[in-house]
């Protein structure tokens, strides 16, 4: 009877693992066929199908995608983008988050639902007044336009995060730091924030995505080549080549290789951040 | 001069200290005012501005402004069949968005947490699309549908259903499905995560428990997986809505809204009007509405994650 049982369960285990086999076998398909794209010459492609082995591998796709779609600049300015905006969104977020995790005050519940209503907040109702805003303060269509929207649409989820990881640390360790004569912004700075490594990491992490992937904003407050993020800078490129398949994917891929490289290494702490708080723990 | 001699008797690094010290009850608040600043500076101001926009006739460069009141929200629901479109094709993506992604990502979350070999992997290739530029996400799925070259279409006829090769985009009843199918294929993840933090968090015992009370495998899904999921619905469900009126990247990469109008959705067709046509006031207008149906709806969310 236990044999059967045994039995039972091997099969069933069975079945499972080759229905997600079958099932990301599909989910993969579109990646495939995007690097099986890329690597080739696009009479290749044409004449034999994206499913054939391709004749010879064409590395130069790479390389001439990188230079006609001037993918340089679009690097350099998301990159730029992520060293300013990152660093400074989180520790804006960790300052809030540390009171209203902390410290007893009037309206903290209410500052706190303040920031949370920011996650339901859609970008199109601040766009047109940004862009006005923005000609005001002399930035618009320069990268440091969009620090300022990326910032404030970063901080609900930081603040609500921070807020959840700040409130397991023990309130003894403070209450230590103060005895000794430390203020609340060195208690802050020297306790809370070493404490608090593994949580602004993971919030780095999604941060970094979240900026490099992010579109709207970009598109609106930015008109001029040389300030373009990579994904506006990619859909020009799909619009200047659309038709040279070979080329796009080879672009494509370019643009998606660190946002993938990012995730496979780092995912453990990508995934447990983003559903920090969504289960009781 | 007395408290001057007062202070200089007593040791300089209190003499420091006490100069430096704030009000006790200013403390939380000055942490609180870079985010707090920034914030309304930033997201709530333009919000409120974005308001007053809506009640005028504007092109968004001029200076002057025509006061139309309510009239830009009055030809949404009234006079403009595009924005009805638009708005119906958010409640279908979104009725979409509630049940497919969430159905699978459930489905899914379930398997892996069965200790299927190489779970890790799967989800991680489940989970992957999910980090992807959106942007990058719809030209790859362009390449999908491509009338031509394209997977499906190539799939098709390989297997000798050459007639239901199509212009999986530029078809009037099949673009808004078709983007959707990417939809299902890049957000898989989100639900499939908290699923599976979710059913980690179910204590086992209660398995075991249902298990000696003859409890079986359905019976144990019912009465003790589903419960012990009740919040997890929440978040997810709730994100589901959320995003699916505030959906824009995907639609406009894919099919820009087109072919004709038929796959405009809120969040596309305010884009249009304010930056294409120069419709300020009524797009202004339109981003409103999306933000009030979202806002409405984000309530339990924002309660729950409140606590």
């Amino acid at each position: 009877m236990f044999a059967d049982v045994r039995n039972q369960r091997r099969l069933e285990q069975t079945l499972l693992f080759i229905s997600l086999l079958v099932l990301s076998l599909i989910w993969l398909t579109p990646f495939a066929t995007v690097v099986m794209s890329a690597i080739r010459s696009q009479g290749d492609l044409l004449s034999r199908g994206v499913f054939s082995w391709p004749k010879a591998i064409a590395w130069k796709n790479f390389s001439e995608a990188w230079h006609t779609g001037d993918f340089s600049i679009y690097f350099r300015n998301s990159l730029f983008l992520i060293f300013i905006k990152v660093p400074l969104g989180i520790f804006i977020a960790a300052l809030a988050a540390y009171p209203l995790a902390k410290m007893r005050f009037r309206f903290s519940g209410a500052i706190f639902i303040f920031f949370l209503a920011g996650l339901a907040v859609p970008v199109q109702v601040t766009l047109q007044p940004l862009l006005v805003m923005m000609k005001q303060l002399g930035i618009a269509n320069s990268i440091f336009a969009l620090i300022p929207p990326y910032v404030a649409f970063g901080l609900p989820f930081q603040i609500f995060v921070l807020r959840g990881f700040f409130r397991l640390i023990p309130s003894e360790l403070l209450e230590a730091a103060r005895l000794d004569g430390a203020s609340e912004w060195t208690a802050f700075l020297r306790v809370m924030l070493p404490l608090s490594v593994p949580a602004l990491a993971t919030l780095c992490i999604i941060d970094v995505l979240n900026t490099w992937n992010e579109f709207l904003i970009a598109l609106v407050l930015i008109s001029a080549k040389e300030s373009r993020t990579v994904p506006v800078g990619l859909l020009q490129f799909q619009g200047e080549y659309s038709s040279q398949y070979t080329l796009l994917m080879a672009g494509i891929l370019i643009s998606i290789i660190p946002v993938i490289v990012i995730f496979i290494f780092l995912q453990r702490y990508f995934v447990a951040g983003l559903t920090s708080g969504a289960v009781k723990g | 001069m007395t408290v001057t001699s007062l202070a200089e008797g007593r040791p300089a690094f209190a003499r420091a200290r006490r100069r430096r010290r704030v009000p006790t009850a200013w403390i939380p608040y000055l942490f609180l005012a870079p985010a707090l600043i920034w914030y309304a500076a930033f997201l709530v101001y333009p919000m409120l501005q974005s308001l007053y926009i809506s009640f005028f006739d504007w092109d968004g460069l001029s200076p002057t402004m025509t006061f139309v009141g309510l009239k830009n929200y009055i030809d949404i629901f009234m006079s403009d069949e595009v924005a009805r479109l638009a708005l119906w094709n958010n409640i279908l993506w979104t009725l979409g968005a509630l049940v497919l992604p969430t159905a699978i990502g459930l489905m899914l979350a379930l398997a892996l947490n069965r200790r299927v070999p190489g779970s890790t992997l799967f989800r991680t290739i489940f989970y992957s699309p999910a980090v992807l530029p959106l942007v990058a996400v719809g030209l790859i799925w362009a390449w999908v549908y491509n009338p031509n070259f394209g997977v499906v279409n190539t799939t098709l006829k390989a297997v000798g259903l050459r007639t239901w090769a199509a212009g999986w985009l530029s078809s009037y009843e099949l673009a808004l499905p078709a983007t959707f199918v990417t939809f299902v294929w890049s957000h898989v993840g989100f639900p499939m995560i908290f699923y599976l933090a979710g059913l980690q968090a179910i204590s086992k015992e209660y398995y075991e428990a249902a298990t000696i009370d003859g409890a079986n495998a359905f019976q144990r899904f019912r009465h003790v997986t589903l419960p012990g999921l009740t919040e997890t619905h929440v978040i997810v469900l709730s994100l589901a809505v959320i995003n699916g009126f505030k959906v824009f990247d995907l639609v406009y990469t894919m099919t820009y809204g087109g072919p004709g109008r038929s796959t405009q959705v809120l969040g596309t067709w305010m884009y249009f009007q304010t930056f294409q046509y120069y419709h300020a006031g009524y797009g202004s207008a339109l981003a409103w509405v999306i933000a009030a149906i979202v806002l409405v709806i984000a309530i339990p969310y924002i309660r729950r994650m409140s606590r």
